[in-house]
């Protein structure tokens, strides 16, 4: 069997947040259970690999973001991995150019995204930075706390074709409605890093198994569950709920 | 001592009631600063700063009044090149030493400049480090004669959110300065800080030895892919959509090694570690020659830097004897993790607002260069720094109290942290 392919894509561009941070979770999660895993970093001007299991975009300034649009589009063969059901986790800035548009700039030119995502971002009236919690609803019905931190000046909302990831209990999330995030499809979009999938092993989890297709087996590491139970509780003393 | 050093500065030109109420207000500084220092918290320099500068806004452009300055700014080794470039001076002016004033404590922002200046009335010339957020005021109100630009790279994203607005007001504030703005040292091999040095009158190009790269993947000024050339040996960057290239350079690190404009080469015998502080010091050689100081005595002075503001200053904890290294954001931890050869090595992380809040910085930062060796998480963002170990395979402990973490780690150990817990570490010390 040829390994799992997770692809960093523009990490030049898209990684002002340790973004790279999420890949390397995703990759090591895989080895940590003997499944052979490979990361693959594109590079702005490379070809995008079609091959993928998991295609990630993180942050990034506005050139960037306009820059990591043109390359994605010229290139398409992120487009023809989700056709084929890949799945593509992109957050912050990497949410923001998923969707069909967004702002850039001192005068807010519109710009078209990768149309990937049902929704569309303009400039907020604050800046949201902070520590962020919310609560996302597992496939399986149940709640899990996804821990972060946020800085984004674009506000978010959702199409009718895109579904929330979660709901908001301490910080602004998507447009400061209460709203985190967004789903459509394999395609995932959230605000949080910190890295996200670092501090919230079960969303790394799921992305994963979406990618796959099947199960993982659960994997302890109590290391972690401090680091969660200690965001969780500083973002629940100093932050204010909704 | 060379003819251009000589030039006494402009006197200030202050009216009486301007006069007045500075000295007032330096006076009620100081007083706040005994107190301060009366009471064990410290040397009282920041306080002193505050109170001088709330009493009269004005402060810090009245007291740069009457002195010709250098000033030295970017993200990472402000500190050092500052200490560097005074000492440098302080060598050119020998006997007349007494002259110079610069705030070694690294106190920065606009109240640690006018503190460190109300204490030396008597000097016209001021080596000064500059936060990056107080450049283009320092420019306004000071008319420095040299600007020292080191680099520029992504730093506090919680406060700063766009690294590129920063090199905008620079330029604005080198435009509005016209002829009569300073002239700049800047580093070559950075496309944001050529980019912002673009509308200076003057500019001296340092080639160093950068290491981080991953701020300059685009061109500030239109937005292209820039691209790395090779030229003679390196790579240069260039833009293909516009005309910002790589400036040829007038002085140019080479190894341990720093080349001229006249094309001979000067070892710099630094007591400071690491390649970058050859970059720095080649910064600050360029600035003090600008100056008007002899190669032979710029290099004099620099040899005598040892610890700038406690950096890798080493102290004893019991009988562990630790050298301290601070690292304020990844390009820092590039350069600082190198240095740490230690096994096993303390790191440091904390998250109030002078180190960012946000600690995703940790991702950056190429923690596998330590597998093999045994790392110390310590401070209050240890787990967070215990988790990134984890992933990158890299064994590791907790101890979430400095002192503790230190004590005992061995007879040497190399630590490194972020801001406030490398600054608690120094006052434990006493070398604050
Ligand atoms: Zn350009």
């Amino acid at each position: 069997m040829s390994p799992v392919e997770i692809v960093l894509v523009y990490q030049s561009l898209l990684g002002i947040y340790g973004d790279r941070g999420n890949a390397m979770v995703l990759r090591q999660r895989l080895a940590w259970r003997g499944i052979d895993a490979t990361l693959t970093v594109v590079e702005p001007g490379d070809p995008v690999p079609s091959t993928g299991s998991v295609y990630l975009l993180g942050g990034g300034e506005d050139a960037a973001q306009i820059s990591a649009v043109k390359g994605l589009k010229a290139d398409g063969h992120l487009f023809d991995a989700l056709d084929r059901g890949a799945v593509l986790f992109a957050v912050c800035a990497g949410f923001q150019i998923a969707g069909n548009t967004f702002t850039v700039g001192e005068q807010d030119d519109v710009i078209e995204g990768l149309g990937l995502l049902d929704v569309d971002t303009r400039r907020g009236p604050v800046r949201a930075v902070g520590e962020i919690l919310t609560r996302w609803k597992r496939p399986d019905g149940s709640e899990y706390l996804i821990t972060g931190f946020e800085n984004h000046g674009g506000f978010t909302t959702l199409g009718a074709k895109a579904k929330p990831l979660a709901s908001v209990e301490i910080g602004v999330g998507n447009a400061n409605d209460g709203i985190e995030g967004a789903v459509q499809g394999t395609v995932v979009g959230t605000y949080p890093h910190g890295p996200v999938l670092a501090r919230n092993p079960a969303l790394a989890d799921h992305l994963l198994e979406r990618a796959l297709g099947r199960d993982l087996e659960p994997l302890p590491l109590p290391e972690l569950d401090e680091l969660r139970r200690q965001r969780i509780a500083a973002v629940r003393k100093t932050g204010t709920r909704r | 001592m060379p003819s251009s050093l000589s030039t006494p500065a402009a006197p200030a030109s202050l009216s009486r009631t301007q006069r007045l109420r500075l000295w007032t207000a330096v006076r009620l500084g100081d007083a706040a600063a005994l107190a301060s220092r009366l009471a064990g918290r410290g040397s009282g320099a920041s306080i002193r700063g505050q109170v001088l500068t709330r009493l009269d806004p004005d402060a810090f452009a009245e007291l740069l009044q009457g002195h010709r300055v250098l000033a030295v700014s970017g993200t990472n080794g402000k500190t050092t090149t500052t200490h560097l470039l005074a000492a440098a001076v302080r060598a050119g002016l020998g006997a007349q030493a007494a002259r110079l004033v610069t705030n070694s404590d690294g106190a920065n922002l606009h109240y640690g400049i006018a503190s460190a200046l109300s204490q030396q009335p008597r000097a016209d010339i001021a080596v000064l480090e500059t936060d990056e957020r107080v450049v283009s005021d320092m420019i306004a109100h000071a008319r420095p004669e040299i600007l020292v630009l080191l680099n520029f790279s992504r730093d506090q994203l919680d406060r700063h959110h766009e690294i590129k607005a920063l090199g905008r007001s620079w330029r604005r504030a080198l435009d509005a300065a016209g002829a009569s703005g300073p002239t700049i040292v800047a580093n070559a091999c950075d496309p944001l800080v050529v980019w912002s040095a673009g509308t200076a009158a003057r500019v001296i190009w340092v080639e160093t030895d950068t290491v981080w790269h991953a701020d300059g993947a685009l061109c500030p000024a239109c937005g292209s892919l820039l691209v790395r050339v090779p030229s003679a040996g390196r790579d240069r960057w260039d833009c293909p959509g516009c005309e910002l290239t790589q400036p040829a350079s007038d002085y140019r690190v080479d190894g341990g090694t720093v080349v001229l404009p006249d094309g001979t080469t000067v070892t710099p015998d630094l007591q400071v570690p690491g390649s970058f502080n050859v970059s720095n010091a080649a910064c600050a050689l360029a600035a003090a020659v600008e100056f008007g100081i002899p190669v032979e005595a710029a290099l004099t002075g620099m040899h005598t830097v040892t610890a700038p503001a406690g950096r890798f200053a080493t102290a004893q904890f019991g009988a562990t004897s630790a050298r301290l290294l601070l690292a304020k954001n990844p390009a820092g931890w590039a350069e600082a993790l190198p240095l740490a050869a230690s096994d096993p090595v303390v790191l440091a992380i904390d998250s109030v607002a002078a180190d960012g809040r946000d600690v995703s910085w940790l991702w950056d930062v190429d923690y596998e260069q330590l597998a093999g060796r045994t790392v110390i998480c310590t401070g209050p963002r240890a787990q967070d720094l215990a988790v990134r170990l984890s992933y990158a395979g890299v064994d590791h402990r907790v101890e979430p109290d400095l002192r503790t973490a230190i004590t005992g780690a061995g007879p040497t150990v190399d630590v490194i942290a972020t801001y406030t817990p490398f600054q608690a570490l120094l006052k434990m010390v006493g070398l604050r």
